[in-house]
C-alpha cells in the first residue's frame, strides 16, 4: 500500500489548519499581492534588478563529480545558477498568529525543495538560494500564512512573539519595521534587519479577529481551543512520549 | 537586611496591551494628580537608541515610542514600551483615587487595565545592586532604575 500522509493528529479546528497548512496538495488562499520587487527590499539582501551574486559557477559549466545522488536530484534554479545561499526569518505572535515556527518548518519541508529551516522558540528562519528564496518568500508572505499584524519578517532583533500586542494590535517590534499606517494598512518602512527603505512597502490590511482565531495554528487556553481540549493530540504527543522515554532505557523485547 | 521591608503599600497599574506615548503620559498625569505617590516605576520591552543585533548592528534605530513625554513639570525620555507602571503610595486611601484615574484613562479605549495590589518592588540589594551603588546604596532607588544606566531617576514635585 502506498504511503499516505496523516500530516497530524487533533480533531479540533487547530489540528485541522495545521494539517491543510502542512498538506501540498491543498491550495493556501491568496490573501494579498506583494510585488517580486518588494519582497527583494524586504529581504535586503540584494538591490532590486541587481544581478543575483554567485556563490560557485552555474553547474552546467562546471565539471560534477560521477555521484549517484546528483543523478537522482534535480537542482532547484538556484542551486543551478550557483547563487548564495540567503534567509528570511518570521516572528509570530502567540496571540493567534495564522503560523507559528514549527508549523513553518513542517510546511515549507512538504511544499518547497533545497531549503534549510532553523526552528526557534520565537522565530523560524528559512535558508536557501537566493532565486529559490525570493519565490517561496512571496509564497509565505502572500498566502494566508502571515498577517501583517501578527507576524513579523524580522532577520535580528526578533523579540515581541510572546509579548502583549501594542494598542493599535500590532506585534512589538523594537525596530518598528512595520508601522500600522493612517490608511489602516500595514507598511514596512525598515527591511528584515532594520534598515530604513527608500519607500513604504505595503503588505495590506491586518486579519480581523475573527478571521484569525477560525484559521490559527495555535493552541491557546485563553480565548480559544486549549491543547488540553484536543483528545486525540494527547493521546498521540503521549504515545510519543512514552515510546521515546522507554527507549532511553534500550527495552530488550 | 530585615529592616528593608517598608509598610507603604504598593499597586502595579498592568495593560493588556502595550501604550503609546500619548497614552502613558495622559495615565501618568492622571495617576500624580490623585496623589499620595512616594515612587513609580515604568516597566515594558526596551526600545534601543542603535540597531542591537545583526548585519545593521549599530545603526541608528529611529522609533515613535522612543520619544519624550511631561509628566507633571518633568520631561521625561521614554526608553521602553510602556505595559506596566508600578506605584508605592503614602497610605491605602489613594488606592480609589487610582483606580478612578485608570478607568477614565482606559474608558474608551477598547481593551482593559487592571491595578493590582501586593509587592512589586525590590525590598534588598540584589548583587548588580552591590556592585554598582556600592554597600550604602540608597533603598529609595533600588530597582527603580536600570543599574546598568547612567542616567538616574526623575523627581516629580508634588502637587499638593
Amino acid at each position: 500500500m502506498a504511503y499516505k500522509p496523516q500530516y497530524g493528529p487533533g480533531t479540533s479546528k487547530v489540528a485541522a489548519n495545521r494539517r491543510k497548512q502542512m498538506d501540498p496538495s491543498q491550495k493556501l488562499e491568496k490573501m494579498r499581492d506583494v510585488t517580486d520587487e518588494d519582497v527583494v527590499l524586504l529581504l535586503g539582501h540584494r538591490a532590486p534588478g541587481a544581478a543575483y551574486p554567485t556563490a560557485h559557477p552555474p553547474l552546467a559549466e562546471q565539471q560534477e563529480p560521477d555521484c549517484p545522488i546528483r543523478k537522482i536530484v534535480t537542482p532547484t534554479e538556484g542551486a543551478k545558477a550557483g547563487d548564495r545561499v540567503r534567509y528570511i526569518q518570521f516572528t509570530d505572535s502567540m496571540f493567534f498568529a495564522p503560523c507559528h515556527p514549527y508549523q513553518r518548518t513542517y510546511t515549507e519541508c512538504y511544499r518547497f525543495r533545497g531549503i534549510d529551516p532553523g526552528t526557534l522558540s520565537g522565530r523560524q528562519i528559512v535558508e536557501c538560494r537566493e532565486r529559490d528564496l525570493e519565490k517561496y518568500a512571496k509564497e509565505l508572505i502572500n498566502t494566508e500564512l502571515l498577517d501583517p499584524a501578527r507576524t513579523g519578517i524580522r532577520g535580528a532583533t526578533v523579540h515581541g512573539h510572546s509579548l502583549r500586542l501594542a494598542e493599535n494590535g500590532m506585534m512589538f517590534d523594537m525596530l518598528q519595521r512595520s508601522i500600522l499606517d493612517d490608511d489602516g494598512v500595514v507598511k514596512y518602512v525598515k527591511n528584515q534587519i532594520g534598515e530604513p527603505l527608500d519607500r513604504k512597502v505595503a503588505i495590506g490590511k491586518p486579519l480581523d479577529e475573527k478571521w484569525l482565531k477560525a484559521n490559527t495554528t495555535i493552541f491557546h487556553s485563553l480565548g480559544d481551543v486549549a491543547y488540553r481540549d484536543d483528545q486525540e493530540y494527547i493521546e498521540y504527543i503521549q504515545r510519543i512520549h512514552t515510546l521515546r522515554t522507554k527507549y532511553g532505557f534500550l527495552p530488550k523485547e | 537586611m530585615t529592616d528593608a521591608i517598608t509598610p507603604y503599600p504598593q499597586v502595579r497599574v498592568v495593560s493588556t496591551r502595550f501604550l503609546r506615548p500619548d497614552t502613558v503620559e495622559q495615565l501618568l498625569n492622571k495617576l500624580i494628580q490623585a496623589g499620595g505617590i512616594r515612587r513609580m516605576s515604568i516597566n515594558g520591552p526596551g526600545i534601543p537608541v542603535i540597531v542591537p543585533y545583526g548585519p545593521a548592528r549599530g545603526q541608528p534605530n529611529p522609533h515613535p515610542g522612543r520619544k519624550v513625554i511631561r509628566v507633571g513639570d518633568q520631561d521625561v525620555m521614554l526608553q521602553v514600551q510602556v505595559g506596566t507602571v508600578i506605584l508605592e503610595l503614602e497610605d491605602e486611601s489613594y488606592i480609589p483615587a487610582i483606580e478612578k484615574a485608570v478607568d477614565e484613562v482606559f474608558a474608551d479605549k477598547g481593551f482593559s487595565c487592571s491595578v493590582q495590589q501586593g509587592r512589586f518592588m525590590k525590598t534588598q540589594p540584589s548583587m548588580s545592586d552591590y556592585a554598582r551603588y556600592g554597600p550604602d546604596a540608597d533603598r529609595d532607588l533600588l530597582g527603580l532604575v536600570d543599574p546598568r544606566r547612567k542616567d538616574g531617576l526623575v523627581i516629580i514635585q508634588s502637587t499638593k
